[in-house]
């Protein structure tokens, strides 16, 4: 059996698994030993990674602990073409994240077993939040974003993340002549008069959902009374929080326009570069791991994993990709870990909560020259 | 700790100390060597233990003493500056005045720069206003306070105001830009762009230092010599830990001039055993996350961009040293992350720099190839070549300006009597 085939062998054998029941312990030296064998397959396939890993402090191959294996910055991502493990002829989709205007996104590229296993991912974790059965789905974005692409960006693969719940599909926001959104009331009221005593999935992004929904309706006075809607939404909150808009309030307002409790609104943490795994807040306001995955936060002092309570940078890790190497990356957003085990929901593993997103750091300096002016053309920055 | 920096929350406050320090100018004069005895004083007090630590007060204690400022202000300001007197030129007499009152607005990262930046002020017989960065108002209150404590009668005190806000608060920005006649801004690309268009009067002078990046060179006759490579390599970690690399003199990058049987591999090996006795003798204390973040980015970029390049680094952000080839400035870092480059001929390197170069450390043994590397730095915009280890040295001129002679008027007297 080639590398690559056992690898995908022991990652189905990881999806099959209830993805929050394992003990922790036997969770973690799976993973470990699974990490290994996809570290040594990428650095066959991708020299530069090889090259990445080799100056790696620690050599993986006899690492004991998913901690001192090789993580690479998510920033990496950022360059074009993206680096893969796979040849351009394989790649069947591109995804991209949602950078601000003037940041480059990520890019990361999934051939067909991959993208087969991100959806696989997502749903096992979220069927694990609100169960297994199809239901009217209802997006808060445009339909622009439910057509197959090439390339597909944040907002789009989680839409399409979620669809294999769906009975029925329907956008209630539309593009205007000149590309902006705008909130269909008509088809929404229609909707929600339908889907009256049904359950129904909701999907936005927490902004969209807060500007292009909540705001405009409260504006004139109209509620949907969808007591039955489980609304998950994801993409960040620096947007709000530059409105004012807390993370209580959201919900408040989310729960208040569908007539339903605050407690079937779901936030959930993710990102591109992280395929296939998910971090939805439990009813105790937590984050968890699923099996296939694990979550290290680190101390930005040290680098070394942090204790209970405290808070750091957030590594993630997942066994799912195998088209690039996003099997253990630090990401640019803080994290406060919360226990290692036995969170009262009943989810076994790590337990965190987000904290944010890392603020530009305050302090410059006079020999801090904009970074812009060196990395045309030298090949080191990364833009 | 001294109260002298106060929080300063309306521009009006700016407004009113900048009427009273401009009086006290016109009323009060203060010669040089009045305030070379305050800072002579101030220096021996500075030897405390509780400021010990505090980086660059080592060097600033060298600064003030009298014996290092006074050849300055001879050269600056000529001959019969120290007490205020005049100097002939010709049939006219000339004479250094203060411009009036001098804000300053020094960077938030190197510790000492609120008080260096005033003391050049103060030796022309200014009156300053100090925006002190928040994450120095302890660190200047405590330096401050020895200077209250030898300033009995206030000559200097007096003409010093402290003022501690917010960086965003651009309305007290704009107070105190017009309410001075001159300027001394230090800081990063972002800050100095903004200061620069402050509504200062438009008499008034500016002096802007930063922001600039430095680099190191070295020939292979001298970091291929393996009986003193390892003491070059203590010395660029030195260059390297101060200021945690966040310094205009701090140098980004070094480069290696091949030679025969000259390796960097083994050159990079003495480096990473003097970066790791720097980091034992000075670890960090404290790290901005999206500086560590910063630092993985640097490491992983290097390594994944080009398979001939290596590096070593430990699994902590403590410190990183890449190596690789090039006559390029790469893009800096900070953070005590150090680019190694070899380099065919460092002539070349030097003939890439602009003027965002300011500081080179060189380790040459041949006396003319140094001189040829700084005629070659000096026409492409570098203001200081020093050798590696005292990078952070400065004097005047300082980025190529002289800073007390910046900071006066020279007033040219021609008598109206025929002689």
């Amino acid at each position: 059996m080639s590398a690559l085939a056992e690898i995908e062998q022991e990652i189905e054998s990881l999806l099959m698994q209830p993805p929050y029941g394992g003990v922790p312990q036997q969770r973690r030296s799976v993973l470990l030993a699974l990490l290994k064998k996809e570290l040594a397959y990428a650095c066959d396939r991708n020299p530069s990674f090889r090259n990445y890993v080799e100056h790696w402090p620690v050599d993986f191959r006899v690492a004991d602990k998913i901690s001192d294996l090789p993580y690479l910055p998510v920033g990496v991502f950022k360059t074009n073409p993206p680096l893969a493990l796979v040849d351009a002829d394989n790649v069947k989709r591109t995804l991209t994240s949602s950078a601000t205007t003037g940041q480059t996104p990520s890019r990361v590229v999934l051939d067909a077993a991959t993208a087969k296993r991100m959806a696989k991912g997502v749903i096992t974790i979220i069927r694990d939040f609100i169960g297994a059965a199809r239901r009217p789905y209802l997006v808060i974005d445009t339909p622009e974003n439910l057509t197959a692409q090439a390339e597909l960006g944040a907002r789009g693969a989680a839409i399409q993340g979620l669809s294999s719940f769906a009975t029925e599909i329907v956008c209630c926001l539309r593009t205007g002549q000149e590309g902006d959104s705008s909130l269909d009331v008509e088809k929404l009221l229609a909707c929600a008069a339908k889907w009256k005593h049904a359950d129904v999935l909701v999907y936005g992004f927490t902004y969209v959902i807060w500007t292009h929904l909540v705001e405009p309706l409260r504006r004139q006075g109209i509620t949907l009374d969808i007591p039955n809607v489980r609304v998950l939404h994801s993409g960040g909150w620096k947007r709000l929080e530059q409105q004012a808009v807390t993370r209580d309030e959201f919900s408040r307002g989310v729960a208040s326009i569908f007539g339903c409790s605050s407690d079937r609104i779901l936030d959930f943490y993710g990102m591109v570069e992280n395929v296939g795994v998910i971090y939805p807040d439990c009813d105790h306001g937590n984050k968890h791991v699923p099996a296939f995955a694990e979550i290290i936060v680190r101390n930005p002092l040290t680098l070394a994993p942090i204790k209970i309570g405290e808070q750091g940078l957030i590594q993630v890790c997942s066994v799912l990709p195998t088209s690039f190497p996003g099997f253990l990356l630090l990401t640019e957003d803080l994290a406060e870990v919360i226990g290692w085990d036995k969170c009262p929901c009943g989810r076994r593993g790590a337990t965190f909560r987000f904290v944010g997103r890392l603020s530009k750091a305050e302090v410059r300096g006079c020999g801090n020259l904009e970074a812009a002016r060196y990395q045309q053309g030298h090949g080191i920055g990364v833009a | 700790m001294s109260d002298l920096i106060q929080s300063v929350d309306s521009p009006q406050t700016i407004a009113c100390a900048a009427r009273r320090l401009r009086e006290i100018v016109q009323q009060k004069e203060i010669v040089p060597e009045a305030v070379l005895d305050i800072f002579d004083q101030w220096a021996a007090a500075m030897d405390d233990p509780g400021l010990r630590e505090v980086p660059g007060v080592a060097f600033l204690r060298l600064w003030l003493r009298r014996g290092n400022l006074e050849p300055i202000l001879l050269r600056e300001l000529g001959p019969n500056s120290l007490n205020g007197g005049w100097r002939e030129d010709g049939r006219a007499k000339l004479r250094a005045f203060p411009l009036g009152v001098v804000g300053h607005w020094p960077a938030g990262n190197i510790e000492i720069q609120p008080v260096l930046s005033l003391t050049c002020a103060l030796l022309g017989g200014n009156a300053c206003i100090v925006r002190v960065p928040s994450r120095l108002v302890s660190i200047t209150g405590q330096v401050m306070e020895k200077l209250e404590e030898v300033d009995r009668t206030g000559l200097l005190i007096d003409r010093i105001v402290m003022a501690s806000f917010d960086h965003s608060r651009m309305d007290l920005h704009e107070a105190m830009a017009q309410a001075v006649d001159g300027a001394m801004i230090w800081g990063g690309a972002e800050a100095v762009s903004q200061l620069r268009g402050l509504p200062f009067p438009h008499w008034a002078r500016l002096l802007v230092f930063g922001p600039r990046v430095s680099a190191a060179a070295m020939d292979a006759e001298t970091w291929g010599d393996r009986t003193e490579r390892f003491s070059w390599c203590r010395r660029i970690a030195r260059d390297v830990w101060q200021f945690d690399q966040q310094a205009c003199s701090s140098p980004q990058a070094l480069f290696l001039e091949r030679g025969a049987g000259c390796d960097p591999k083994e050159f990079v090996e003495d480096l990473r055993q003097a970066f790791q006795e720097e980091n034992r003798q000075h670890p960090r204390g404290e790290i901005e996350p999206a500086l560590t973040s910063s630092i993985s980015q640097a490491r992983a970029s290097w390594l994944l961009g080009n398979a001939e390049n290596s590096a070593l680094f430990p699994a902590s952000p403590d410190w990183t040293i890449l190596l690789g080839t090039g006559t390029k400035m790469p893009s800096p870092t900070q953070g005590r992350t150090l680019t190694v480059l070899e380099v065919d001929d460092l002539l070349e390197v030097v003939s890439n720099f602009d003027g965002a170069l300011q500081t080179l450390g060189l380790g040459v043994r041949d006396a003319q190839k140094e001189e040829r590397l700084v005629q070659a730095a000096g026409r492409r915009g570098l203001d200081r070549v020093v050798k590696v280890g005292r990078m952070h040295v400065f004097s005047s001129p300082w980025d190529g300006t002289e800073l007390i002679r910046s900071m006066v008027r020279v007033v040219r007297h021609v008598p109206s009597r025929d002689c």
